[in-house]
């Protein structure tokens, strides 16, 4: 008897996925050359890998990325702990937080331009404010969840505010605070390549202008697999890190299935 | 985060050959804002063959699709000089910005072919501006040459510009646009004309010349910088002149010279056998009030008039030549 098709992994529909890419544009489904076999958006990718020019873009792509993700994931904490331990502050800072946190941040690139110009200083900032809001809601949501028992007993101990928030409350929120590290992350590569298509010679998202503007779609699909395989890394990655990081979370089985 | 760019660090490697009396010298960085096309070659000629370096400069391209950050870019302070198209400048000064002409960039020549092209679907019945009437036309954004020319091209052909419609498409994005039906038609610019006519050229055709069929040899595009920066270092830009009309020089003979090509294909990364279907504008050194004047009534004619300075106050002494 042949066993059902395990689909649970995911990697089949994956191949699928990406057979069928190769199928329909070699019979010219889309009935342009904008949409090439992937055999070539593949030999495109290695091309410019061994030249040495998509490492040393994607490189710069990351290391603003990861500038601002730190930025701004450090600014997240720290603003949520100060809102959730001083409520003064909440009140005093919060409708800032909320009115500035809806809008997109393409649309301040513009402005953003005037104060921080085109390179370094606006892409890492446009990273850090995209990686602050989910950081610092997720901060403040973790301290909420932390049991009032512990608190109580810290404070029984006789152990002062300021210990209390940095050794009871803030390893109590980790779970939540890297939770939302996690969704920063993938938001702060979008972004990164987001400033860089709209200005400066910078990085995967000039590259992509670049070979949009030289009707090179292969290289334009390189682009895109190469980012899509350094976001699926990066969250690899991450998942591994945190896994050491919270340990004991995990030990206690809390997290959800998944 | 490279500080030093690459380009930047090639050309510092590359100093001590190229020009052995500046060593020690340190050279004046001057960001330019650009745009990938054609247009620019004479500038990258320039970067290339040393002249800006012999000059004492050492130019920094910054590249925009489309106008949307180069003159604001300027007005920030982010860019001494911009590339950008004649009506974008032009409404730009309008508005009170102090942009002046620091070098002429391209203009249409006298006959075809363009470096502009209106397409259409094969077999879609529509030749003339007349026939667009009540349909979609594309431009890459409303408001600047491309559209003016395209708009002038409608009202030449028969049309009522004011029926047609105007869609912003980018130009990479045109021609599938074209020949999936979602527009009629679409004014494209080198080196998309030959790209979509190369990849598209069974479903798409070309109907207009819009520039040799409406103003032979009109204005395209300028570089510009801000009249408070030339005043203050009017020297700086006196040799950023000298330099970029040297590579001026150096690409009007080569006009069908394969390095030409080549040295369009390393910037624009666009292969070689492709360019050699491109149609080239002409390279001016300057800027002449008449050519402004023309545009200036045809921006009028198409709803862009307003209150212009003299076009002669807005040509700095580099780009009089």
């Amino acid at each position: 008897m042949r066993r059902p098709v395990r689909f649970s992994s995911g990697v089949v529909l994956v191949a699928g996925l990406l057979a069928l890419w190769e199928v329909s544009a070699r019979l010219d489904w889309m009935q342009t050359p904008n949409w090439p076999p992937l055999s070539q958006v593949l030999a495109a990718l290695a091309r410019d890998i061994l030249s040495g020019e998509l490492p040393e873009l994607a490189g710069g792509t990351l290391l603003r990325m990861a500038a601002g993700l730190a930025a701004g994931g450090t600014a997240g904490v720290m603003v949520g702990l100060l809102f959730a331990t001083l409520p003064l502050t909440a009140r005093l800072f919060g409708p800032t937080v909320e009115l500035i946190r809806p809008i997109p941040i393409p649309a301040v690139v513009p402005p953003l331009v005037l104060f921080l110009g085109l390179d370094d200083a606006m892409k890492v900032t446009v990273v850090a404010l995209t990686a602050f809001f989910p950081v610092l809601t997720n901060t403040m949501q973790g301290i909420a969840a932390v049991e009032a028992e512990t608190l109580a007993m810290g404070r029984t101990f006789g152990i002062g505010p300021l210990r209390r928030a940095l050794r009871i409350t803030l390893p109590a929120a980790l779970p939540y605070i890297l939770a939302g590290l996690r969704v920063s992350l993938a938001l702060a590569l979008v972004v990164a390549v987001v400033a860089e298509m709209i200005a400066g010679e910078q990085g995967l998202g000039h590259y992509l202008v670049m070979m949009q503007f030289a009707g090179r779609a292969p290289e334009i699909y390189a682009a895109v697999v190469a980012l899509a395989l350094l976001g699926y890394a990066l969250n690899r990655g991450f998942l591994a890190l945190e896994r050491r990081a919270i340990h004991w979370w995990f030990a206690l089985g809390r997290q959800a299935e998944g | 985060m490279a500080p030093v760019s690459r380009r930047l660090a090639l050309s510092l490697a590359a100093l001590p050959l190229a020009a052995p009396p500046l060593l020690g010298q340190t050279l004046t960085r001057m960001r330019v804002s650009v745009i990938p096309v054609l247009d620019v070659a004479p500038l990258h000629a320039a970067i290339r063959e040393g002249y800006f370096a012999a000059e004492g400069l050492e130019i920094d391209t910054s590249t925009t699709t489309g106008g949307a950050t180069g003159l604001p870019g300027l007005v920030a302070r982010q860019f001494r000089v911009t590339f950008s198209n004649a009506v974008s400048i032009m409404l730009g000064i309008r508005e009170g910005l102090d942009f002046r002409f620091v070098s002429g960039a391209t203009r249409g020549t006298e006959t075809p072919p363009d470096i502009f092209a209106v397409l259409v679907k094969k077999g879609s019945d529509i030749r003339s501006g007349k026939d667009l009437e009540g349909k979609r036309i594309a431009s890459n954004t409303r408001n600047n040459i491309v559209w003016l020319r395209g708009m002038a091209w409608v009202e030449k052909t028969g049309g009522d510009w004011r029926r047609v419609t105007t869609v912003e498409v980018p130009f990479p994005q045109m021609a599938d646009a074209l020949a999936g039906g979602q527009i009629d038609a679409a004014i494209f610019s080198e080196p998309f004309v030959a790209g979509a006519l190369a990849t598209h050229g069974d479903r798409l055709e070309r109907i207009g010349w819009p520039i040799s069929e409406t103003t032979p040899g009109g204005t395209n595009a300028q570089y510009v910088a801000m009249k408070e920066d030339l005043d203050a270092n009017a020297e700086l830009f006196d040799r950023f002149a000298r330099a970029l009309h040297r590579g001026v020089d150096w690409v009007n003979a080569r006009l069908t010279d394969p390095a030409l090509l080549e040295l369009i294909a390393g910037f624009s990364r666009v292969p070689v056998e492709r360019l050699r279907q491109v149609a080239l504008p002409a390279y001016p050194k300057g800027v002449t009030p008449a050519e402004l004047d023309a545009l200036l009534t045809t921006m009028t004619h198409f709803g862009l008039g307003g209150r212009y300075p003299a076009t002669a106050s807005l040509i700095h002494r580099t780009a009089a030549v």
